[in-house]
Order: C-alpha cells, then structure tokens, then sequence
C-alpha cells in the first residue's frame, strides 16, 4: 500500500524571469514500512521534493497525495491540520522548543492533537524508553547532547503516529557514535513498529542503513534501487 | 497549552521581559503620580478659591452683575439670612457692601474694591482674621478701622495705625471720602484679595455710603457637594441671582476641563512610549524565534494558535506588570495623600497663582481599575503587529533555516 504517491512534480524557482527546475519531472511511491533515503549532492533538490512531499511547499506541475488525499487540494488550515495527524518530522538542527522539557517537546504535537494526558504520558514514556533518553525526560534542549536532542525530535515526531517520518539530513550534526546510535534507534522503530521513514540525506551511513535509495541530481531521478 | 508555552516563553529572556515588565511598572506608577499630582493642583486651588475668596454659593442682585454699583443691593437680605440661618448644610456666611473706589496715602494712591463686612461673619466665612500678620482685627481703633493687604500696604508705603483716604460714590452719586486708620494686615491666599481688597466694617462703610444694605451674600457650605441643592433651595426663595462659585469665576471650569485635557494627553504620551516598547521587544522575541514559529507551524500549529500565542505572551506581562505598578502607585499617594508634597522652593511663585506649598497627591479608587484596562489595551495593541509578522512566517523557514 502506497503511503506516498508523487506525480511528475516540478517545482520551478523564478518562472519569469530565469527559471529554476530545482525538481524536474519526479514521480515516485513510498510503500507503507519503507526505510528510504533520498540521496543527492547539495542543490540537487532533494530538500524542495521533501518539503513537496510534506505538504510544506506546493509544486509548480504534478500531485502528491498522501495516504490517498491529494495535498495539493487543501487549503492552509486543512494542510496545517493534515500535516499535525499524519506527517512527522525530524530537522537537521533539531529544533525542539528550547523552554521545554524533552518530556514536553515529546508530547508537544500531542497536545496540538488534544490527546489526553494518560494517553500522551503513556505515549512519551514508551517512546523515552525506546530511544533510550528516559533520565533526560525533566531536562531542557540546552541541557541535552546532539544526540540526545535528535533523539527527542525523533520521539517527538513518532509520539503522534504520523503515517510517516520526513527527516531533513537528520545526522548532519552528530559525531558517528550518535549518528549510529540514532539510525540504530530509527531502524528499530520501522522494523518494530513498521513506521515509514523517508530521509534526504548524503550521509553514507544512513544510505546504508536505507533499505531504498533514490538519488536525486539536477532535480531528477537517476536512480531508485531497493536493497 | 498556549497558556503555558506563553508564560514559558516570557522567562526565555528574562532580562527583556523584565525591561517590558519593568517599563510597565513605571509607566503605570508615573501616570498615577502625575494624575494624583495635577488632581492635587485642583484640589488645592479649589480649596483656597473657596475658603478665602468666593465661599461655595454666591448671591447678587442681577442687575449687579451687569453693573457692579452700590445702587445694585439685595433687597431680600432678612428673608435670606432666615433661611441660611436654619439650613444645616451652611457653615457660615457673610453679607458684604461693595463699592469700588481709590484709597490714598500721604505718598500714592490706587484702585481697589471697599468690603464693608460684618467682621465676625467675614472671618468665619473667609478665615479673613487668621490671616492677619500686623496689627489686630476690628478691636483696637474705634473710627473707621480698616484692613488691607500686605501688597497694598507696600503699594501705598503705609503700615498699621497708618491713616489713610478712601474714596468712592455713596448712594446719591455724590464723590465721598472718609479718612480711615489701618487696624491690620493681612496675607490672603486669594492673589485678587491681595491685589485691591480692603475690608471695613459693614456699619462705617453704610454710614459712609448713606445707605443700609449689602450687595453681596458669600455662603459657605459643609462640602461641594450641597452646593446643587442649596443653590435650588435659595432660587425658590429669592429673585437675586445665586451662583455657585465655578459660576462665579469661570477660571475653575477652565482648570477642570484643561485638567482632563492634560491628563489624558499625560496618558497617551506615557502609553505610546509604552507601546513602542513593547512592539520593539516583542518584534525582537519574534524575529529571534523564526526558526522555532516556523517549526511550530510545520508540524501542525495553526495560524491563530501562533498569534494567540504572541498576544498571551504581552498580555501576560501586562498582567504582570500593570497590578504591580498600580500597588505602587497607590502606595505612593495613600503616603504623599497624607504627607504632603512640599514644594517650598517655589512658594513664592505657587502664592501668585493662589496654591500653597504643600500639595497632597489624590485620586479617585474608580480610576485604577481604568488605568489597569488601559494599560492591558496599550499591551494588547502593541502585540498586534508582532503577532501578524509570526503568522506571517512561512512554516517552511523552519527547514531553509537549517
């Protein structure tokens, strides 16, 4: 079952003056429990097509529809609301809320969910347990390591059961120990729990982690090759 | 949720939130005093207008009023004195002969205004004997005894026991003078009174002018706030024209009216600097969180989730602040209230405008809880625009700023 179904997307910077196809023509499907990385040289436009795919930013041609929905079609608010229940994401610089407790990020977008309080303790704790970050539940971003932080960025975007997880460069500032660490964490999560999870990466570790790799240059597809 | 995130977000940066609190706090305590400052102005020259010059309700004949001779009298003056002497909102009174005429020394003569009073009624209505500083009150010199002010004595060059020339016309139109012998000085709050008023007794001054009677009734009340309904009990007995003592001298409803002019202009300066404050840090709180309000965004708040936020934020320091600003202010006054201000150093220049020295800062209760509306308002506003740049924000800053 296709969780992500994109149509011969473009998206084209500048269309009057000096237009730019920063992604040309790009049609794919993302199955239900896939693990796969987008790959490319930087500007080759995988971070557009990620946002595409996120609901983020709206393509110039083509659809995406998601979980049988077509985005494209919805207005600010259905796409604000659409992207809170069924897409998670992972930054490359974290981005938690910096007044917050990791046990509060987690349970951020839970709350957004008006999910209620058992529900979204019993969530976080699971999730904290998981990732293996339950003593640093009642610390704040700052008081958190790299790792650490992603690590609660990642619980936070899984604590909502998204259909999927789009992860910009999620290990682009982490040293190799963390960075294992968390793909470890994230593998386990989709073989476990089979959650879905695209990342855009040019992170040798992470495109042998993938189970598919897409690579991306000049905005095309070059090649899309499942383990 | 918003709620707690809000009040997270003022402690990020405790030192800016604190200078908005802190501004706030100020502002709010500075408007109070300034309020409580001017209201004291008006207090205190209302208080000396009334207790040393024009006592609470006036009586005059009308044609008086259009002419100020001495033919102009009262000619209801017992059925009057009846009625005042039975009210109990009345203090005292004073019923005065006033002409208008010359008095000289050996050395200058001036213009001034003659009072012929009954002496005791005059000091209990006007405090006229209390503010004697030479000389004694009506007790010592049997002929023609008269007071004048300082000012005048010094215009005239003249001291007590000092005899001096009155002139004026008596009621058949003829030119009069009387010689007189000054039997005291005094130093009115009033700066008219001291400019040319000078009193005699009400019995020499008719056997001068050739005629019993009085042209005017001073009336002094328990409060103000008889004046309306005494002043409707001596309409219905009386043809003469009663005025109340702002009717009396306009100048009173010019100070109220510029007194609410300039402390609503007092206001606006002080919540309009307040305003660019808190827009100015608040726009700063938001630009440095872009990345974050853009993540906010991206993974499903909602437009009108952010812009709550940012308005709870303010709102919150307002809360804060406002209370605080409005204890101490109240503090400040309930203190200067019963102290005094004393601004001494300017006494002199307070005296020509009719003020005494010490002024003591008040404010009405119902005017703190509009003060602290006010100041939410000025909060409220000033979060606006802050608040429509975050919603402005494109959630895809979150991911570009990577």
């Amino acid at each position: 079952m296709n969780v992500i179904e994109a149509t011969q997307l473009v998206k084209t910077y500048n269309p009057d003056t000096i237009p730019v196809h920063a992604v040309n023509n790009v049609s794919l499907d993302i199955k239900k429990g896939e693990f796969t990385a987008i790959v490319g040289p930087s500007g080759s436009g995988k971070t557009t097509l990620l946002n595409m795919i996120g609901g983020l930013d709206t393509p110039t041609e083509g659809k995406v529809i998601v979980d049988g929905v077509e985005i494209d079609n919805l207005n600010q608010s259905e796409l604000t609301d659409f992207r809170m229940h069924n897409i998670g994401f992972v930054f490359q610089s974290y981005n938690l809320i910096p007044v917050m407790t990791a046990r509060e990020n987690i349970e951020f977008i839970m709350l957004l969910q008006k999910i209620d309080k058992n529900a979204r303790e019993s969530r976080s704790e699971e999730l904290m347990e998981k990732m293996g970050i339950s003593e640093t539940s009642k610390r704040r971003p700052s008081e958190l390591s790299g790792g650490q932080q992603q690590r609660v960025a990642v619980a936070r975007a899984l604590a909502s059961k998204p259909k999927f997880i789009l992860a910009d460069e999620p290990t682009a500032n982490l040293d190799s120990q963390s960075t294992n660490s968390l793909l470890d964490i994230m593998a386990k999560m989709n073989e476990e729990e089979n959650v879905t999870f695209v990342f855009s990466t040019h992170d040798q570790r992470v495109i042998d982690k993938a189970k598919r790799v897409i690579t991306i240059v000049d905005g095309k597809v070059e090649s899309d090759e499942t383990k | 949720m918003i709620f707690s995130l809000s009040w997270k977000n003022i402690w990020r940066s405790k030192r800016r939130s604190l200078v908005v609190i802190g501004a706030i706090i100020i502002g709010v305590w500075a408007l109070i005093f300034m309020i409580a400052f001017y209201n004291s102005f008006g207090a205190a020259f209302s208080k000396n207008a009334i207790n040393y010059e024009y006592s609470h309700i006036q009586i005059h004949n009308p044609d008086y009023l259009i002419e100020p001779d001495i033919f102009n009298q009262i000619d209801d003056e017992e059925q009057i004195i009846s009625l005042l002497n039975e009210n109990p909102s009345v203090i005292s009174y004073s019923g005065r002969r006033k002409v208008n005429g010359m008095i000289a020394s050996s050395k200058t003569s001036i213009g001034v205004q003659i009072y012929g009073v009954d002496t005791r009624a005059e000091s209990e209505t006007t405090r006229l004997e209390e503010q004697l500083i030479d000389g004694t009150y009506f007790n010592k010199i049997k002929r023609n005894p008269v007071l004048i002010s300082a000012k005048v004595a010094d215009k005239l060059r003249v001291k007590v026991r000092s005899k001096i020339v009155i002139t004026f016309q008596d009621m058949e139109g003829n030119i009069t003078s009387a010689s007189c012998r000054i039997e005291g000085i005094f130093d009115s709050k009033s700066p008219k009174i001291n400019e040319g008023v000078i009193y005699l007794r009400k019995s020499d001054l008719n056997r001068l002018v050739g005629a019993d009677g009085i042209n005017e009734f001073a009336i002094l009340l328990n409060n103000s706030e008889q004046i309306d309904e005494m002043k409707s009990t001596l309409t219905s007995v009386t043809a003469n024209t009663v005025r109340s003592y702002k009717e009396v001298a306009p100048e009173f409803n010019l100070m109220e009216e510029s007194s609410v002019v300039t402390k609503q202009l007092l206001t606006v300066v002080i919540m309009l600097a307040l305003l660019f404050g808190i827009v100015n840090t608040m726009l700063m709180a938001v630009l440095e969180r872009t990345k974050e309000i853009g993540m906010l965004r991206s993974v499903g708040m909602k437009k009108r989730s952010v812009f709550s936020m940012i308005m709870i934020e303010t709102s919150l320091m307002g809360l804060l602040a406002g209370p605080i600003g409005l204890t101490f202010g109240y503090l400040t006054i309930l203190w200067l209230g019963s102290t005094g201000l004393d601004l001494s150093a300017y006494s002199d220049a307070l005296k020509e405008y009719g003020f005494d020295s010490v002024f003591y800062p008040q404010i009405k209760n119902s005017t703190y809880p509009i003060l602290m509306s006010v100041v939410m308002f000025t909060a409220f506003s000033g979060a606006i625009y802050p608040a429509i740049k975050a919603i402005r924000l494109n959630p895809l800053e979150a991911i570009r700023k990577l």
